[in-house]
């Protein structure tokens, strides 16, 4: 058993790094392609040589661009390998060089060009804007200015999710307005050309992935299932379990606590999306999912009308069976959270004694579906604990007081920890510490599994 | 028991065929692209032309003028000259610099209107064509 999580994990392992080194591989095949399609001495004078430069920071930004477009597809085979976590992080990390590339792309050329007309860069912006289709390209630059500084921490805190994203989308207008200048002024699309096939290619698979899995799938996927409200339950004071009917559901394909994003399709709900997990494993025509009266958005479900249309799209995430890395489970999930921690344990195949589960609430109302936990955990041969009370002022600070003072430890609930996966759902603040204990305790990262209830 | 594919299973094979078979068309029209100029280097125009020397149309397109004069002889064309060739500004001069080499070098092998356009220099190269059939069309009369 234990040999095959660790055979798995690497393969996944290696599968994520080659994924990471084919990002930088493409921009380097676009710094290639236009050496070997570059016509006479891209560098033989100085104006050429800065030109030259410039038009290779151009390449590999929009290089960079393309395949953040396609990391922030959700692309299935992407998020199984390397998640999708790790595949935000890693389009996080290309959005400021893409734009520095790019503003170094405008900033050479005008330089290059200025220098070979003999012009300083100010006074070359006029013959440059005078070129047709520069322009277009230049409100597709500040476009993506405006995409990645309101994508930076400090600025997208001041955003609703909703704001921020629908300035996100801006990018593609910005991908479509940079298209007719490499058309008409670049080479990379020359007839003829291996550069022409990569660069199409590339087109092709960054736009066909979001038209894909973004757009096409959630209609599709949406009308096939004919998912609507069923009932409306309410489980504890603020918690609601939505019992929604539909087509084939099984075809849905969670696996574990893997999440969906949902629409409700009421006038005061259609424009919130909400990312929940399924409460249980879907049966033909039947589905449940259990959330909290978190924002203000997730209040107004409680007052669902039975018949709702459910839009969906998804399933999202690796806090899966399939993402184990080594022979024990270990489990905690606080408050809502128990919610993708429920369907993991239901979907696990389990020796007795693999796994422990840990339960966490703040209050007895805080305690849903424990008692369906607890039924999984019997049947299942896992060991089960529960703790009640809010935070402990002292360490450790993710557990209540009470536990806290009687020397109750990470290591003291999993006496295996190290040999364990570790499956940790809840809020954000409260998981950072729980992961702070973890790491404390030599525990590796890649054995650290956490779904965060944030964007 | 019915197997019931999932949505996502079904588009993404079909993403994949869409993406196969760009690239597919891609490397063959680059096949075909590279053949056809290795073998018309001692291509015969597809019309009979005159002996002499023509002037095309001047055309004018927002980056400038461009007028394309071909010489034929023995009924192949030998040389074709660009007596009009402007950029409207700096730049556009330098685009049409490179592009029109390209071009005769291109109408000199195929002996034909039918020639690929530059790419960056788009509006140019189709000026050229333009201009380039109106100086076959007095070739052919």
């Amino acid at each position: 058993m234990a040999a095959r999580y660790e055979i798995t994990y690497r393969r996944r392992a290696l599968a994520s790094n080659l994924l990471v080194g084919l990002v930088w591989a493409s921009g380097l095949i676009a710094v290639i392609l236009f050496f070997t399609s570059a016509g006479t001495s891209p560098f033989g004078t100085i104006g050429a040589s800065v030109s030259s430069i410039g038009i290779l920071c151009g390449l590999v930004g929009s290089d960079f661009i393309l395949v953040m477009i396609v990391l922030a597809a959700r692309v299935p085979f992407i998020d199984r390998t390397i998640g999708h976590d790790r595949a935000v992080a890693v389009h996080r990390s290309l959005g400021k060089p893409a734009l520095y590339l790019l503003l170094a792309h405008a900033t050479l050329l005008l330089t290059g060009y200025g220098i070979e007309q003999g012009l300083n860069p100010i006074a070359e912006l006029g013959p440059m804007l005078a070129t047709p289709n520069v322009w277009l390209a230049l409100i597709g630059l500040l476009l993506l200015v405006t995409v990645v500084v309101t994508s930076l921490v400090a600025v997208k805190r001041r955003f609703s999710y909703e704001g921020w994203h629908l300035i996100h989308l801006l990018s593609y207008v910005a991908v479509a307005f940079a298209i007719p200048h490499q058309l008409t002024l670049g080479g990379m699309l020359a007839t003829g050309s291996l550069q022409r096939v990569y660069w199409i290619t590339l087109y092709v698979v960054a736009l066909g992935s979001i038209a894909t899995f973004r757009f096409i799938e959630p209609v599709v996927s949406s009308l096939r299932h004919g998912i609507r409200v069923r009932e409306v339950e309410s489980v504890a004071p603020g918690v609601v379990s939505l019992h929604l009917a539909g087509r084939d559901l099984r075809a849905l394909g969670s696996a574990g606590g893997q999440f969906f994003v949902w629409r409700f399709w009421t006038k005061s709900t259609w424009w919130h999306s909400h990312p929940l997990s399924l409460s249980a494993v879907p049966t033909d025509d039947s589905a449940r999912i259990t959330l909290r009266d978190l924002g203000a958005g997730t209040g107004r479900l409680s007052a669902l009308p039975t018949g709702t249309v459910v839009s969906v799209e998804g399933p999202y995430g690796l806090f899966t069976p399939a993402a184990r890395t080594s022979a024990k489970l270990a489990i905690i999930a606080a408050g809502i959270g128990i919610t993708p921690a429920r369907a993991l344990l239901e979907q696990s195949v389990l020796r007795p004694g693999e796994a422990t589960v840990l339960l966490r609430a703040s209050d007895a109302d805080d305690s849903v579906l424990w008692s369906e936990v607890d039924a999984l955990a019997n049947a299942k041969g896992a060991t089960l604990y529960t703790m009640t009370g809010p935070r402990s002022p002292s360490a450790p600070l993710w557990m209540p007081a009470p536990d806290a003072e009687r020397g109750v430890t990470l290591r003291s609930v999993f006496p295996d920890l190290l040999e364990s996966d570790l499956y940790l759902c809840g809020p954000a603040a409260w998981l950072e510490l729980v992961e702070a204990d973890a790491r404390d305790l030599g525990m590796p990262q890649h054995q650290i599994h956490s779904e965060r209830f944030d964007w | 028991m019915t197997v019931s594919l999932k949505t996502r299973t079904i588009l993404g094979a079909s993403l994949g065929i869409v993406v196969v078979g760009t690239v597919g068309w891609q490397l063959a029209t680059l096949d075909q692209t590279s053949t056809s100029t290795s073998t018309s280097s001692g291509a015969r125009p597809t019309v009979t032309l005159t002996d002499g020397t023509y002037t095309g149309t001047s055309v004018q397109t927002q980056f400038g003028d461009v007028e394309v004069q071909i010489v034929v002889s023995g009924g192949r064309i030998t040389d074709a000259t660009t007596p009009v060739l402007t950029g409207n500004e700096g730049r556009s001069e330098q685009i049409n610099n490179q592009a029109a080499p390209i071009l005769r070098s291109e109408l000199l092998a195929s002996q034909s209107t039918s020639i690929q356009s530059v790419s960056g220099a788009t509006y140019t190269s189709n000026a050229y064509i333009t201009s380039l059939q109106a100086a076959f069309d007095r070739a052919k009369a």
